[in-house]
């Protein structure tokens, strides 16, 4: 039995191709460094089970109802607004990132699940997880013990705050690790509070590119010393340093930074306008004299740049709020992704605030093949974002549809850990095998 | 220098400038990797003008963005504009492992220094291009900046006040990002490489890495095929207990919600709510009435208490959340200090000071070494070209190599 998302035959061989790692990842920033590399080849395994539901992976409850989708007016994620007899193998949040990855059920609170837990490690090049630091302890899995299993091991763990430190236990989502690393402080509209600044989540793909990076950089660590090893990323720890410049201003100068919104430090005007329509906006930076020429020309506003209020850029920077009227008289009638086209032919940096239609619209993305259609046993066919990256000698394309719960359960443990039907039998009657979650579990 | 590093051995040249490029090549160097860095003569990387400086005067040695951007590097100077720069510049991506760029896709294929020249003479070479669109398509040429990034391919369309203009993420964020996504597929690359001794080109496009992020994009993306809802920007305060709330000094951010409220119900002493039918099932208490029935009660409990006393009781009883802390605060933090997080760098310009840490920790004997400060502009040029590659002063002198300062 093949891999169940084993590559075809005769196509160029992608990078992590035969690198086995066990995904014990929840909700969006671990998920997303194992997508990261299940797109370059590794398998991964996703290590679940039918016992325990982990909230905002598989949905944020097990058992939504149509009633439930229903009542939030919203769609709540499911195909034709249906979480159907098993939701959580049909939520969008689930489903975007766990293209090209497997699924095995096992209970580890159990000792036989245990024993698995051990065989998984002993055929496996790395293990992966994001969950706060006593979950994993409670279930065993700790360098200690399974770098004994598996002395070649590459682990990349991602606690919230790390293993070590006051908060190691804290729990958290990535928007409050952004808000102890500053971002909050930073992230705002001028003369408003934190309150109103809505939510950021910039630190969760922050944290699963980093993953990715780190378990790379683990791989290559064993290949040189024949060694695995442990790695640790705290996702706060990671995202303070997409934060740089602002730790620098208060170590060099003692500066804190008031919310700019959407306008730049250097460059004016910066912002994003209105345009015709509910909802409808678009980004323009003018960077230099020479933009800003160009974009007074497009705007039928030729008679601005020779205005003493706007004449350098110190200048827009003073009179920014009379500029960002004078723009928005003319983005308000119009078409953001037309306006967009406009002022980018004219050489000005202007991006369309994109909706989902827009995205998928958009003639960039269809160049580039960038939408993939895959199916999905209970979810169907639908279009999919597409691989993060290219690489020009090897063309890449998307396997499989997230995972049904289980789904590769014959897999992993007749295949890979040789299981005997009476052992297999045996485990699906413990529970550790399935495709539902326990009754228990509402 | 022999601490075994996950790069060590690996030669990046690099060929970035402002952000996203220097911090890809800035991840490679901190874990082992040994980082030429590239700069025009005279006057350098363009992130060297721009703030903060120190002292608030600019100046070619003191912008924190570029010193906290190229810890680590080497700093070659060489001037790309004549062709005995350009055969410099070959003779070095000969020698290396990795060429990182972040140029307009047509610069380098008209400097006669594209993918197909550069791996004809070393067919090991990983070479990765970080562009605004990516190296085809219709918008190839178009200009980009961190707005437009996250504008048109990230979620800020659902980032902000659901009555105010969609809100960019503060200072650099959509750059990082992208720097960071350059770094994970170069490592990936090169890995790649190194098994199948064939190199190749990666194309990382600035909008399709913020399209394919996770933070919501791509739930939403997934969520509209199945539905053909087009998210807005929902608003925190519209999930029961959740939002940014004033506490005695200052924010606190908490996100409950109607699953996760009885932890922050007993939290603020109010277990005994649960026991009412009103509150007792989430399909209850997600009745949109419920967030001001409980707001109430949790204001008042909040505005009591500083963020620090808040923070311990969530930790407690496993309330999400956490204090909307000022730099000073994160400075000061003292889970960070405990940690060893914020290493202190000298630098002529400087002096010592603190700069956030390494994005992750490796367990091993040795650790990470202390990262050597950012290089003064062409102050490896003679290392470099004249000591290891064996080119004369005045070749070098003619390639835009003498040390000169504006």
């Amino acid at each position: 039995m093949p891999s169940p998302v084993a590559r075809d035959k005769g196509r160029k061989r992608l990078p992590l191709e035969g690198i086995r790692i066990l995904d014990f990842t929840v909700v969006w920033a671990g998920p997303y460094a194992t997508q990261l590399l299940a797109e370059w080849g590794a398998e991964i395994i996703r290590v679940e089970s039918t016992k325990f539901f982990p909230s905002t992976t598989r949905g944020m409850i097990a058992r939504t109802t149509k009633q439930m989708v229903e009542a939030s007016g919203l769609g709540g994620g499911f195909p034709d607004r249906d979480p159907g007899a098993r939701p959580w193998n049909r939520g969008a949040l689930f489903n975007a990132h766990g293209r090209n990855k497997l699924s095995m059920t096992v209970d580890l609170t159990q000792p036989d699940g245990q024993e698995v837990l051990e065989e998984l490690v002993r055929i496996s090049d790395g293990l992966i997880e994001n969950n706060a630091v006593a979950t994993m302890d409670r279930v065993g899995v700790s360098w200690e013990r399974l770098s004994k299993v598996n002395p070649g091991l590459v682990m990349v763990r991602m606690p919230a705050f790390g293993l070590s430190g006051p908060y190691k236990s804290y729990r958290t989502f990535g928007s409050h690790m952004e808000s102890v690393v500053g971002h909050y402080s930073v992230f705002g509209y001028p003369g408003e509070d934190p309150s109103s600044s809505g939510t950021s989540l910039a630190a969760d793909p922050a944290a699963g590119v980093g993953g990715a990076l780190a378990f790379a950089a683990g791989l290559r660590q064993r290949r040189r010393t024949g060694k695995g090893l442990q790695i640790e990323l705290s996702t706060a720890e990671n995202f303070s340093t997409h934060l740089g410049e602002y730790v620098m201003d208060y170590t060099m100068n003692g500066r804190l930074h008031e919310y700019v919104g959407d306008r730049d430090s250097v460059a004016a005007p910066q912002g994003v306008y209105r345009c015709a329509g509910d909802d409808r906006w678009i980004a323009v930076t003018v960077g230099t004299e020479e933009e800003w020429s160009s974009f007074c020309e497009v705007m039928g506003r030729p008679d601005l740049p020779g205005d003493q209020r706007f004449a350098t850029v110190e200048d827009r920077h003073a009179n920014h709020d009379l500029l960002d009227e004078a723009i928005t008289a003319w983005t308000r009638d119009r078409d953001p992704v037309e306006t967009m086209n406009v002022l980018q032919a004219a050489g000005v940096r202007a991006g369309a605030v994109m909706n989902e239609q827009d995205a998928f619209a958009d003639p960039q993305l269809a160049d580039r093949a960038y939408w993939e259609e895959l199916s999905h046993p209970e979810a169907g066919m639908h279009l999919h974002p597409g691989v993060v990256w290219r690489a020009e000698r090897t063309p890449n394309r998307l396997e499989r549809a997230a995972p049904r719960l289980g789904e590769d359960n014959e897999y992993v443990y007749r295949e890979l850990l040789g299981f005997s039907d009476n052992r297999y039998a045996r485990f699906e009657e413990l529970g550790h095998i399935g495709m539902d979650y326990d009754e228990s579990i509402p | 220098m022999s601490i075994p590093l996950p790069l060590s051995g690996v030669r990046v040249l690099d060929l970035t400038w402002y952000t996203a490029g220097p911090f890809a090549t800035r991840l490679l160097a901190d874990y082992g990797a040994d980082v030429v860095k590239i700069e025009r003569p005279v006057v350098g990387d363009p992130a060297r003008d721009i703030p903060p400086f120190y002292g608030n005067e600019p100046g070619v040695e003191r912008s924190g963005l570029f010193l906290y951007l190229n810890t680590n590097k080497r700093s070659v100077t060489l001037d790309l504009k004549v062709p005995a720069g350009r055969e410099v510049l070959k003779v070095l991506a000969a020698k290396a492992d990795v060429v990182v760029e972040n140029f307009n896709p047509r610069v380098l294929p008209a400097l006669g220094l594209d993918y197909e020249t550069l791996s004809a003479l070393n067919p090991k070479l990983v070479m990765t291009s970080i562009s605004n669109f990516g190296q085809t398509g219709p918008y190839r040429d178009w200009k980009g900046t961190d707005i437009t990034f996250y504008g048109m391919g990230g979620a800020m369309i659902n980032t902000g006040h659901p009555e105010r203009e969609p809100l960019n993420l503060a200072g650099h964020v959509p750059s990082f990002h992208i720097g960071s996504v350059a770094a994970a597929a170069t490592s990936i690359a090169l890995v790649g490489a190194e098994t199948s001794g064939e190199g190749d080109h990666i194309d990382v496009s600035a909008f399709e890495a913020w399209m394919g992020a996770i933070d919501r994009r791509m739930a939403f993306l997934m969520s509209h095929q199945y539905t053909g809802d087009v998210s807005s920007r929902a608003w925190p305060a519209s999930a029961l207990g959740s939002g940014v709330f004033g506490c005695l000094d200052g924010y606190f951010m908490i996100t409950a919600g109607a699953a996760m409220f009885p932890r922050l119900a007993q939290m603020v002493g109010a277990g005994d709510l649960l026991a009412q039918p009103e509150w007792a099932t989430v399909p209850e208490r997600s009745k949109p009435e419920r967030i001001d029935e409980f707001a109430v009660t949790l204001i008042p409990w909040l505005l009591e208490r500083t963020k620090a006393e808040i923070r311990d009781a969530c930790q407690e009883y496993g309330v999400l959340g956490g204090p909307v802390n000022t730099f000073e605060d994160v400075l000061g933090d003292r889970h960070l200090n405990e940690r060893g997080f914020f290493p202190e760098i000298d630098h002529p310009t400087t002096g010592m000071i603190k700069y956030p840490g390494y994005s992750f920790r490796l367990h091993t004997e040795e650790g990470l070494p202390p990262r050597y400060r950012a290089p003064l502009l062409g102050e490896h040029t003679m290392e470099v070209l004249r000591d290891e590659l064996g080119i004369s002063e005045p070749e070098i002198a003619d390639v835009g190599g003498a040390e000169v300062s504006r």
